[in-house]
């Protein structure tokens, strides 16, 4: 069935089996393979996208159902072709190694510092907790969006 | 530590030029990669632990509209060179190498083992036929354990084995053992165990095989470990010439091991792609990646210490038995690495070592991130005990027993030299760190409040190199490869047969061959996963700091000096008095006669300098490894746990390390904390589970459990001064370290903790409902 939606900030249509996950959707139909599919089973987080506003798991999400909506995925956070600043801090901190979890924990964190911008460590660990990386052992992840929450507040 | 001029990018934590790309969604994964008629395929794979395929009905899947081929076991064999399966020789599977196909045909030997493959327009297609694939099984009395497998009576997995050894029984003694014991005031007598926990990369296996019928040439799009040795297995086990395969290999989402080699998945794709002409992609999903890629460490041992009454350590005997898994992969290699590394840093007389190897009907044995760790983690939890029985702190039994430096160099009993080890140093400065009189002192007050706190330490050395062979001279990494090359735009590139996936290595050699070339960091090239233009080579066994970071060293050396050699012609000038500073060659002290690389490149290209200049200006350096040396430290954790709830909470994470040379510090750390959290997965959370039928019981996420960022502490990491062992290179590898002691380190502060109830852990894996089962079984 044909759907239309908006997709960082383009409105995008497109034909699409209503079986089909969102994730699928984007990487296959859209051609944004940013978002990776870690489990499909909406555990590890690598494909957490933001849904008007909400981060979500785009596995268990069908396409259909973002219909009509606001989409953002990690090819839509920078700003003319320049890293934001969560994406730069992260670069500064060394946050990540092979990449894989990175879309997740980028657009997770993106959805979660924009409703609680002054979030320190704890809180931090805690709205990450459902994105799992297995290269890092998170601290340079947590030191990284801590550093972006700062440079947001500051810009 | 070597000391790091300023202006040098060496030592520095440079930041990564992976991560643009990483950062912004532009990566390129092998899922990634969108051709025009593009298949996708799935496979029907069993849900039996061992049985006799005695029929397969494929017809229904065939006639599902956008299903294009369904294979059979037996149709991929005919379209496919028989084994024995070159990944397993290598691996130094047992001998006889088990026989088996690339799809099952006559057995299915574990709960997923694949018996057919379909091939379809979508994934969603293929998946929906594999549904409509009837297998008929006649069940086979399953091999769920070490145990089962060692008894004569069990049914044979592999039916050339004619039982369930894959790697028979063997031993070798160092030493006087048997005197030694003897004479010892006190035998100690230990069973431990370590469970079966798997790798679980964030991206699973997969390809795209892609075959041109006009030229013959197979492309393999792969997420591997080596190109060359993927092309190696593709084209044995396909049966065409190396130089018709061509693999390349792009980011990759993590391995820690696995990814080695071609699959019998990934063979079976590229059969596929063949026989229809059209690319066709597979992709594994977590069900199939937790089930079927691979699993590792489920090794038993039976020790035996010799001890004297002052705490010397004086001889340990070894019985170890490693269950394999069903297919050959890693198994029958282990056992041989933890012969040599049972000592570890400590002047122990003699080592008994004998071993078996199982086959079960479980997922492959395959690398996880320092293979050999169970070396580490007997002995350091033998400490441990030892400790506890003895009364001493058991930091005061290390130190009792550790080799201290001298020259000539102590040696391991089984023979390598402990050349620059620098363990001693590193006990100490951990037990400075976290203060043990000041955490008893607070220990004791806490139990009285009925908090349990307890401290554990463990220490490992690592063959990161390793010491050249005292016999042969050599090192024990072979050599490294790597050519480089003046490009005329001023670039260096560099070409490797490293296939990095989360190791950095874009940034960390560029930083090395920047500054020994003498050009700005980003004007240095890595290139890597392309048959067709890098040398042999393999990420893994923590080799590329020392094996890859030395030949981009020298090499970058050697193109400096025919680059300088050329431009001598070129301006005229002695070669002894030019050099290269950030891109430009220049008369030394005299800025005005600066030449810029690329300028000299371009006129080198034009070929017009005479047949008597060299103006090739590229490079293939090799590089053995030089001096060598060993990495190692010491790990501390602070733990609590909850009696009432077995929870174990880490307070504190303190690590003391040596890894020579820093290239970059924050991805030397990175390496260090990841490795960690992979062993505190391990104790904590992560087990490869079975029940008695060989019916695999975690294969997702829920079952499954990955540590998350509320599970891992802050790691506080210090940096020891290292001794320099070679004039050049002294960077060490830091990969697996991590992961190898964080295990013993953390159940020895849980079994610290738990020392009022008089618990003693001879095991590995300690859920909270585990923890509980202890202290009770003490109580």
């Amino acid at each position: 069935m044909e759907i239309s939606l908006n997709v960082n900030g383009a409105q995008r249509s497109a034909s699409t089996e209503p079986r089909k996950t969102l994730a699928d959707f984007l990487r296959d139909d859209l051609e944004l393979t940013g978002t990776h599919v870690g489990c499909e089973h909406g555990v590890c987080g690598a494909c957490t996208v933001i849904l008007d506003g909400r981060a979500v798991r785009s596995c268990l999400l069908l396409a259909v159902q973002a219909a009509g909506s606001e989409v953002t995925t990690i090819e839509g956070l920078a700003l003319d072709g320049e890293m934001n600043p969560l994406q730069q801090s992260l670069w500064d901190s060394h946050s990540f190694q092979c990449g894989f979890c990175t879309p997740g924990f980028v657009m997770q964190a993106t959805a979660f510092l924009a409703d609680h911008p002054d979030a320190g460590e704890q809180e931090i660990r805690e709205a990450l907790s459902g994105n799992i990386c297995r290269c890092t052992g998170y601290q340079s992840i947590i030191d990284g969006v801590l550093r972006g929450a700062e440079r947001m507040r500051q810009s | 530590m070597a000391e790091i001029l300023a202006e040098r990018y060496t030592g520095a934590s440079i930041k990564r030029s992976e991560d643009p790309r990483i950062l912004t969604g532009h990566g390129r994964y092998v899922d990634d990669i969108k051709l025009p008629a593009m298949l996708h395929a799935a496979f029907v794979r069993s849900p039996i632990a061992h049985a006799r395929v005695t029929g397969i009905d494929v017809s229904a899947a065939r006639e599902l509209p956008g299903v294009v081929a369904v294979y059979t076991g037996a149709d991929i064999e005919s379209m496919t060179v028989p084994g024995p399966d070159l990944m397993a020789s290598m691996m130094g599977g047992g001998n006889p190498i088990p026989e088996f196909t690339l799809l099952a045909t006559d057995k299915v030997r574990l709960v997923g083992d694949p018996v057919a493959v379909v091939v379809a327009e979508s994934r969603y297609i293929a998946e929906d036929a594999c549904e409509l694939v009837e297998v008929d099984y006649d069940d086979l009395p399953p091999v769920a354990s070490a145990e089962v497998a060692l008894d004569p009576g069990s049914t044979p997995i592999f039916a050339n084995l004619g039982d369930n050894i894959a790697a028979p029984r063997k031993r070798k003694d160092f030493g006087e053992l048997e005197e030694v014991f003897a004479s010892a005031d006190r035998v100690a007598e230990f069973r431990i165990d370590v469970h079966r926990h798997q790798n679980v990369p964030m991206e699973g296996r997969g390809c795209v095989a892609v075959f041109d019928g006009e030229s013959g040439l197979l492309t393999i799009h792969a997420a591997t470990q080596s190109v060359h040795i993927t092309r190696m297995a593709v084209a044995t086990r396909l049966g065409i010439e190396p130089d018709k395969v061509r693999v390349l290999s792009g980011d990759i989402g993590g391995s820690f091991g696995l990814k080695i080699g071609a699959s019998r998945e990934e063979l079976a794709v590229a059969a596929a792609a063949r026989g229809l002409s059209r690319p066709v992609k597979w992709i594994e999903d977590r069900g199939e990646n937790l089930m079927t890629s691979g699993q590792a460490r489920e090794e038993s041992f039976d020790v035996r210490a010799a001890v004297s009454n002052d705490g010397e350590l004086l001889a340990l005997d070894v019985k170890m038995v490693i269950d394999t898994g069903s297919y050959p992969a890693m198994g029958g290699m282990v056992p041989g690495i933890i012969e040599a590394m049972l000592p570890g840093p400590y002047k122990m007389q003699a080592l008994g070592f004998e071993s078996v190897g199982v086959v079960t009907n479980k997922a492959p044995y395959v690398a996880y991130r320092g293979p050999w760790a169970s070396e580490t983690f007997v002995r350091e939890r033998i400490l441990d005990l030892l400790a506890k029985d003895l009364g001493v702190e058991p930091l005061d039994i290390r130190l009792r027993n550790v080799a201290e430096r001298s020259d000539p160099p102590a040696s391991m009993v089984t023979g390598r030299p402990l050349v620059g080890v620098t363990t001693k140093e590193s006990l100490e400065r951990v037990a400075q760190l976290v203060d043990i009189p000041a955490f008893r002192r607070r220990q004791a007050d806490e139990r009285a409040r009925g908090r349990h706190l307890g401290l554990g330490i463990a220490t490992f050395i690592e063959a990161a190199p390793g010491p050249r062979s005292p016999e042969s001279g050599q090192g024990l990494m072979g050599m490294e490869r790597m050519r480089l090359r003046l490009d005329d735009d001023g670039v260096v590139t560099l070409f490797t047969g490293q296939m990095p996936h989360g190791q950095s290595h874009q940034t960390t050699l560029a930083q090395i061959a920047a500054d020994e070339f003498g050009v700005p960091f980003e004007q240095v090239r890595v290139v890597v996963g392309d048959t067709d233009v890098v040398p042999f080579g393999m990420t893994g066994g923590s080799r590329s700091a020392t094996m890859t970071g030395g030949v981009a060293l020298h090499g970058a050396r050697q193109l400096k000096a025919k680059v300088l050699d050329f431009a001598s012609h070129l301006m005229e000038a002695s070669v002894d008095d030019l050099d290269i500073t950030d891109g430009r060659v220049e008369v030394r002290g005299d800025p005005s006669s600066a030449i810029a690389v690329a300028e000299v490149a371009r006129q080198a290209a034009s070929g017009q300098s005479g047949d008597d200049v060299d103006g090739n200006l590229e490079v293939e350096a090799s590089y053995d490894g030089g001096e060598g040396g060993w990495s190692g430290g010491t790990h501390a954790a602070i733990v609590e746990v909850d009696v009432e709830t077995g929870l174990v909470k880490i307070e504190r994470y303190v690590v003391a390390e040596d890894c020579g040379a820093l290239i970059n510090p924050a991805i030397v750390e990175g390496q260090i904390r990841g490795g960690v959290a992979q062993g505190i997965g391990a104790v904590l959370l992560e087990r490869s589970a079975y029940d008695e039928d060989g019916n695999f019981q975690s294969a997702t996420f829920m079952d499954y459990l990955l540590p998350t960022a509320c599970d891992i502490p802050r790691i506080e990491i210090e940096h020891l001064e290292t001794v320099p062992l070679d004039a050049d290179v002294n960077f060490r590898g830091v990969g697996e370290g991590g992961m190898i002691v964080a295990p013993p380190t953390l159940v020895n502060a849980i079994e610290d903790a738990l020392s009022p109830f008089g618990v003693r852990i001879y095991e590995q894996h300690l859920p909270p409902a585990r923890i509980l089962e202890l202290i009770d079984a003490a109580g």
